[in-house]
Formats: C-alpha cells, structure tokens, sequence
C-alpha cells in the first residue's frame, strides 16, 4: 500500500486503480471456501445452469470483497470505509470471465467534523457493468 | 391473465401481508465462530488482497484499532451458520448424487415463514451502512430480519418473488456494528415443475 492519501487532495472526477480479476473455477471454490457461501450455483456449473443461469458465478461475498480491494487500496490504513449501497447484481458474473472493479469520486464533504468522500463503484465484464454503480461513502485523514 | 399465472402469484400473498413484520425471532442469530486470523487469511485469498490491518496486529493498533480487523464486507461470513454441528442426529447429505445438496440452509436467508416452496435463490442487491469493521476475536450475530417489499415476478429463470428485507449485525457484547438492507430473488427455475 502507498503513501496515504489525504482528504485535501481528493478532487470529484479522480479514478481509482480499480483491479480485475479473471474469474476461474479456482477462484470461485477458493471463494465458496472462504467466504462460507457453499451456495451450489457459486461452484457447481451444472447446478448454476439448472437454475436458469448461464453457468456458475461469483457470489455476494466475493464481488463485495473485489469492492473492498479496490477502496482499501484507495483509501490506504487511515482510510475508513462507512458505506457501500446500491450494490446492484444486475448479471451474472460469471465463471470464465474477466471482471474490473471501476471507481471514480462523485462526491467530498466535511460532515460534522468528517472528511468524507463518496466513489461510484461498478464492475465491468466485457464492457457491460454486472454489479453496480453503487457508492461507497469512505474517510480519509 | 390465467388460472396457473395468476395461482403463482398468490402463492406470495401470505408472505405479502408481512411486509413492515420482523419475520424472524427477536434474538441474534449468532454464527458459530470468532473471527480468526486464519480465516481472515482465507477470506482474502481469491481476492489478492493485501491490506496488514488484516493481519498484522501492531500496524492495526498503530492505526487505532484494538487488533488485527476483518475486511468490512467479511462480517457476513462470519454470521453464516455452520454446515453440521455436533450432535446432529441427520446425515448431511440423503444420497450420493453429485448435486445432492445439504439439508442445512447455508444461507439462512433463503427461508422466509410464509414463502410458498422455491429451489432456486440469488442476491440481487444489498446496501451496508458500517459502524466500524470485527476485530479478532469478536463474535457476531444478524439480528431478525425486517420485511420490507416483496413482488412477485416472473424473469427470465424463472417464477418467483423479489424480497427485500433489512436487519442489524451486532456483536456477543450487542453492539450494532452493521446494518444491511439486502434483496434477493427466490423462485422456481423455468422447466423445474413448480408454480
């Protein structure tokens, strides 16, 4: 993790790193493993297209988490995060695909005493957005 | 409209009249560990997450908290129940069916009183407003959840109801470290047989 950054630096329009992540059958088990979702159709591609999807995909937990890596890294160890909302599944996110986690600063405010900053966050598959826009509401020193 | 379309739907209506309702006891639902730094390890493997507020304790005291904390958005798995526990008196799984699936919700959430009798489930949104992240050692609990909405739908996979619903997280000491406003989808897969 870098040098942290500071509220008076952050101006709306800045985008984060972002980070992509290749979605393979390894990760979404290793995901099932450690996130307890042992909900089949995150790991059972037969049982996933049984019930209507196009194959087994990311859960919950980790298309959070991709959005978690992306604002830690963003708002370093004095960061806080207060929020994430609007975190629409709106597809599938699929195994064999390539997912992007984007963000971009919407908003900045000091709000009885606190450096905020609001980030508008989607994941992106091959152009189309499969989770999100959702915002995040985070701290910075 | 015919018969079977409009029978589907008004299999929601006692699930319908809920809505505003607690629908589950008043009580946390504890899940059955601490947080544990091996599983705060795991939790961030698949996502190549490296971040030592998760797992070194001295850079997370030198950045005020008490010990090593958990990403926020791990608090979930630390609430979702065990699998088997001791004492069962049921084998986990009927048969030996590839697709055979555990008697035992891993979820929890995908069972709601009232709901007519679906097979399939997944999340379609959820919004979390944290009050700060679990550190080490600590136990968490989800609150009963509140019905908020619930619309029946049919979609493209299927026939079902959207359920929106919301919920406090607290620890073993009852602070409300979490609060969750989540949706999902519970239906039956077009082609299954079912309303």
């Amino acid at each position: 993790m870098g040098e942290q950054r500071r509220w008076a630096d952050v101006a709306i329009g800045d985008r984060l790193a972002g980070a992509s992540f290749p979605l393979t059958v390894h990760r979404l088990v290793m995901a099932a493993g450690a996130t307890r979702d042992f909900s089949a159709i995150h790991h059972n591609d037969r049982y996933a297209r049984a019930s209507g999807a196009p194959g087994m995909y990311a859960n919950t937990g980790l298309l959070m988490g991709m959005w978690e890596r992306v604002l830690r890294e963003y708002v370093g160890l004095d960061g806080t995060i207060r929020a994430i909302r609007g975190f629409r599944l709106a597809r599938f996110t699929v195994v064999g695909s390539l997912a992007r986690v984007e963000g971009e600063v919407v908003g900045k405010e000091i709000r009885d005493g606190v450096p905020l900053v609001e980030i508008e966050l989607r994941t992106v598959v091959d152009g189309t957005v499969t989770v999100g826009p959702g915002r995040a509401e985070v701290t910075l020193p | 409209m015919s018969t079977l379309n409009t029978d589907w739907r008004a299999a929601w209506e006692p699930l319908r009249a809920r809505v505003g309702e607690l629908v589950d006891p008043p009580e946390p639902r504890f899940g059955p560990d601490a947080v544990e730094l091996g599983a705060v390890r795991r939790w961030l493997e698949p996502l190549e997450f490296d971040c030592a507020l998760h797992r070194d304790a001295d850079v997370a005291r030198a950045h005020g908290w008490p010990d090593v904390i958990a990403p926020y958005t791990a608090v979930w798995t630390f609430v979702l129940p065990a699998m088997w526990e001791p004492g069962d008196d049921r084998p986990t799984y009927a048969d030996a069916e590839p697709d055979t699936q555990p008697w035992r919700s891993g979820i929890g959430d995908d069972i709601f009183p009232d709901a007519p009798p679906t097979t399939g489930m997944f999340g379609t949104g959820v919004s979390m407003e944290f009050a700060r992240p679990l550190h080490l050692g600590e136990r968490v609990g989800a609150g009963p959840r509140r019905l908020v909405r619930c619309e029946p739908k049919e979609t493209r996979v299927g026939r079902g109801a959207f359920i929106t619903f919301d919920r406090h997280l607290v620890t073993g000491e009852g602070e409300e470290i979490c609060r969750v406003e989540a949706q999902i989808y519970l239906y039956n897969p077009h082609g299954s047989g079912h309303g």
